[in-house]
């Protein structure tokens, strides 16, 4: 069998086609070098299936393989699988921690300690206003003085608990925004429902939708800053996948299913650990437990502390009537205030005469009472500290890991501009040369064709 | 492998750099400006708990300091109070020896046995002494006088005042006029009143056994109260010294908790501006390498 005069045309074109497609790829890698959660592409180039001569093509007799050009076998993109499975345990990670740390840190500026100003400072103006009655028990400056330093303080204790308050509702709030039916985790899921469906049609075909599959990580990617993401491959479709959210065992978007009714039904139901910012948010907002309810509660064991010593020594261990302060026990941090009942002339300096001052003594003693109101308030101040330092150094921790899985991510998939340029010059030349081949094909036929057989004319 | 670096991971990894750079010179520059070391509880949450309890040490030292200096005033008045009546003593006492002479007649003897009496109205004019509108000798009942003209009737009680000085450390500060002065006219208490009154009558009686009676008996008595006043000022004064210790030892104290709590907050300045020195210079360095790094391409080599 002899081979057709216009094979090498049909191999130069081929090799003019692939490059061509190489160079548009290349391009378009440079184009999307800054788009976030973009995965390189690369043309893979394979020689194209050979011409089978018969025998006698050669010299020994035997047939041969006569290569016929180049083809593109596939155009993919450079993606780890396991890493994108670790960057997202570390988004889960990080998402966690910097909530905790920007909520708590808010929790730390309302103490403003130390300070002049803080609530250490306006339990001293007490103490020190009782020190001030008990010198001068029948002044009505200083009695007043020390009524205006117990609202203050009663009011300082309330304000800051209102304050964590305000902090756990806003937790609450945030988290019901970022469920709510316009907040990112339904744009998502609607999104990841309408790429599952893309998706699995083109590999229904036989096609890589890379961009597609880039998108789809990339909203994982989101979505498991927010809480634990799993996801499993659907068999029914290939290319879809299902995915599990917050440690709901039902699929947030289920690869089953075409359509908008993939998305489960809203507000999806979250595990009891969801993990990443709504696990966060899920735990400050508690009121029972949370780290923000136990700093109220131990403020509240503050309050609790200043009123019922300070009561204690005002009625002289209980014999007299009256109290300085009331408080609704079991939310005294909430509750603390002067009682009504106690006026500027009404109130009690001593037991005795209008000189006597064992009652004032009593009370400004107990500013160095052992596990008293002011050793109580240093240990909460000193325990809201640790409690910040430690969320800020988680934080630190998950972004440094986080940091290093993302470099690795970037090391298999970011576009790097020397690599895309080298390929644009390889590819250009390949280009310029099968121009060549085509150039000499074209003289070869033009010498056959129109200079063959004019001997004589 | 090796790692492939894209521009991507250039770009984030200067950009990281100079971002921790710039949050490590945030802090030292806080430092700086502020001059402290502990801005928030987080810095250092131990330390924090210990500028607390030095703040509250700082604090109850100098209420301390203020009942010291009130407590002092006090004993000052006090201690005039009662070198008043003891003058009224000695000048008594001098009388009570010229009337107790023989070659004394009759009517000197009145005219000594009014001075007497005058001297009595001045010793409780004396016992009413006041401070800042209080009676200082009337115990806790600081409103009441203590003696009221014509009545001899203590009219305060004998309650102790307490100041306190110290952590759990009290002292009392005021003294009771009727230990010295005695109450009430009925009752022969020997004290201070119950003495002049009764020299005075002995003085105007003219009988002779009373006459023989100022020489001996009523100067025994009347020396007795010299000696319980000299009692109670020795008090008085054994106060004001132990105030005036207090008050050196505060200052002492709220000194050392000073020192104390500025080394718990407040930052080493010199060491701060050699760690600002350094991470400038760190700063410095990664803007410049990643200026450097970042700029260059294989662009710029191809034609």
């Amino acid at each position: 069998m002899s081979i057709s005069t216009f094979l090498g045309l049909q191999t130069a074109l081929r090799g003019l086609t692939a490059q061509q497609q190489a160079l548009d790829v290349a391009g378009h890698n440079i184009a999307n070098s800054a788009t976030p959660g973009y995965s390189r592409q690369s043309a893979v180039l394979v020689a194209a299936p050979a011409l089978h001569l018969t025998a006698g093509a050669v010299a020994t007799g035997a047939g041969a393989l006569l290569g016929t050009g180049v083809d593109i076998a596939a155009l993919t993109r450079a993606r780890d699988g396991f890493l994108d499975l670790q960057y997202r345990a570390q988004a889960m990670q990080l998402g966690d921690a910097s909530t905790r740390a920007a909520l708590l840190a808010q929790a730390q500026t309302a103490l403003s300690e130390p300070s002049d100003d803080g609530l250490a400072a306006g339990l001293q103006s007490f103490w020190n206003a009782w020190g001030a009655l008990a010198n001068t028990p029948t002044s009505a400056p200083a009695r007043q003085v020390l009524l205006d330093g117990a609202s203050d303080l009663a009011a300082g204790i309330r304000t800051l608990d209102g304050r964590l308050a305000a902090l756990q509702q806003q937790a609450a709030q945030q988290s019901s925004d970022l469920l709510g039916p316009s907040g990112v985790v339904h744009s998502a899921a609607t999104e990841l429902a309408s790429l599952n469906d893309s998706i699995a049609s083109a590999t229904a075909r036989g096609e890589s939708p890379n961009d597609l599959l880039d998108r789809r990580d990339l909203l994982l990617d989101q979505l498991s800053s927010l809480a634990q993401v799993s996801v499993t491959p659907s068999t029914a479709r290939p290319g879809a996948l299902t995915v599990l959210f917050g440690g709901s065992a039902t699929p947030l978007v289920d690869g089953d299913v075409t359509g908008q009714a993939a998305v489960a039904a809203w507000p999806p139901v979250l595990g009891s650990n969801p993990g990443g910012e709504l696990g966060a948010l899920g735990s400050l907002a508690d009121t029972g437990a949370g780290p923000l309810a136990s700093l109220r509660a131990d403020l509240s064991t503050v309050a609790a502390t200043l009123v019922s010593a300070v009561n204690n020594a005002y009625t002289a261990g209980g014999t007299l009537p009256g109290a300085l302060f009331s408080a609704t026990a079991g939310n005294e941090a909430a509750t603390i205030a002067v009682d009504p009942s106690v006026t500027v002339a009404g109130l009690r300096a001593g037991t005795g005469a209008a000189g006597s001052n064992d009652i004032a003594l009593a009370v400004s003693a107990l500013r160095d009472a052992p596990a008293g109101a002011s050793d109580l308030y240093g240990a909460f101040v000193a325990r809201v500290g640790s409690t910040v330092a430690n969320a800020q150094h988680g934080e630190t921790v998950a972004q440094s890991l986080g940091d290093a899985v993302d470099a690795r991510r970037q090391s298999v998939s970011g576009v790097s501009m020397d690599e895309e340029m080298t390929s644009l010059i390889r590819f250009q030349r390949g280009y310029q040369a099968s121009a060549r081949v085509l150039t000499t094909m074209d003289d070869m036929l033009d010498h056959l064709i129109n200079r063959t057989g004019i001997v004589g004319l | 492998m090796t790692m492939r670096i894209t521009d991507a991971t250039l770009i984030r990894t200067v950009l990281g750099d100079i971002a921790g750079l710039e949050g490590r010179l945030s802090s030292t520059q806080a430092r700086l400006s502020s001059g402290k070391q502990l801005t928030q509880p987080s810095d250092d949450p131990y330390a924090t708990g210990r500028a607390l309890g030095l703040r509250a040490d700082l604090a109850a030292t100098r209420q301390h300091g203020a009942n010291v200096d009130e407590a002092s005033s006090w004993a000052d008045v006090t201690d005039n109070a009662l070198s008043g009546i003891s003058d009224v003593v000695s000048r008594a006492r001098e009388l009570l020896v010229r009337g107790a002479t023989d070659t004394v007649g009759a009517s000197a003897r009145i005219a000594i046995a009014e001075e007497i009496d005058q001297l009595a109205s001045g010793a409780k004019d004396q016992a009413n002494a006041a401070y800042d509108g209080r009676y200082v000798l009337a115990g806790t009942a600081v409103h009441t006088p203590p003696y009221t003209p014509g009545s001899d009737v203590f009219g305060g009680d004998t309650t102790a005042m307490l100041r306190e000085i110290g952590p759990n450390t009290t002292i009392r500060v005021n003294q009771s006029a009727g230990d010295i002065l005695g109450s009430g006219t009925a009752a022969a208490d020997g004290k201070l009143l119950d003495v002049l009154r009764t020299i005075s009558a002995h003085l105007r009686s003219g009988v002779p056994a009373d006459q023989a009676a100022l020489g001996s008996s009523d100067l025994q008595r009347l020396d007795a109260t010299a000696d319980a006043l000299g009692v109670l000022r020795a008090q008085t004064g054994a106060v004001a010294n132990r105030l005036s210790l207090a008050k050196d030892r505060l200052g002492q104290s709220e000194q050392t908790t000073v020192t104390a709590l500025s080394n718990v907050e407040d930052a080493d300045l010199a060491k701060t501006l050699v760690d600002f020195s350094t991470q400038q210079a760190a700063y410095e360095a990664a803007l410049k390498a990643g200026a450097r790094l970042v700029q260059p391409s294989l662009l710029d080599f191809l034609r």
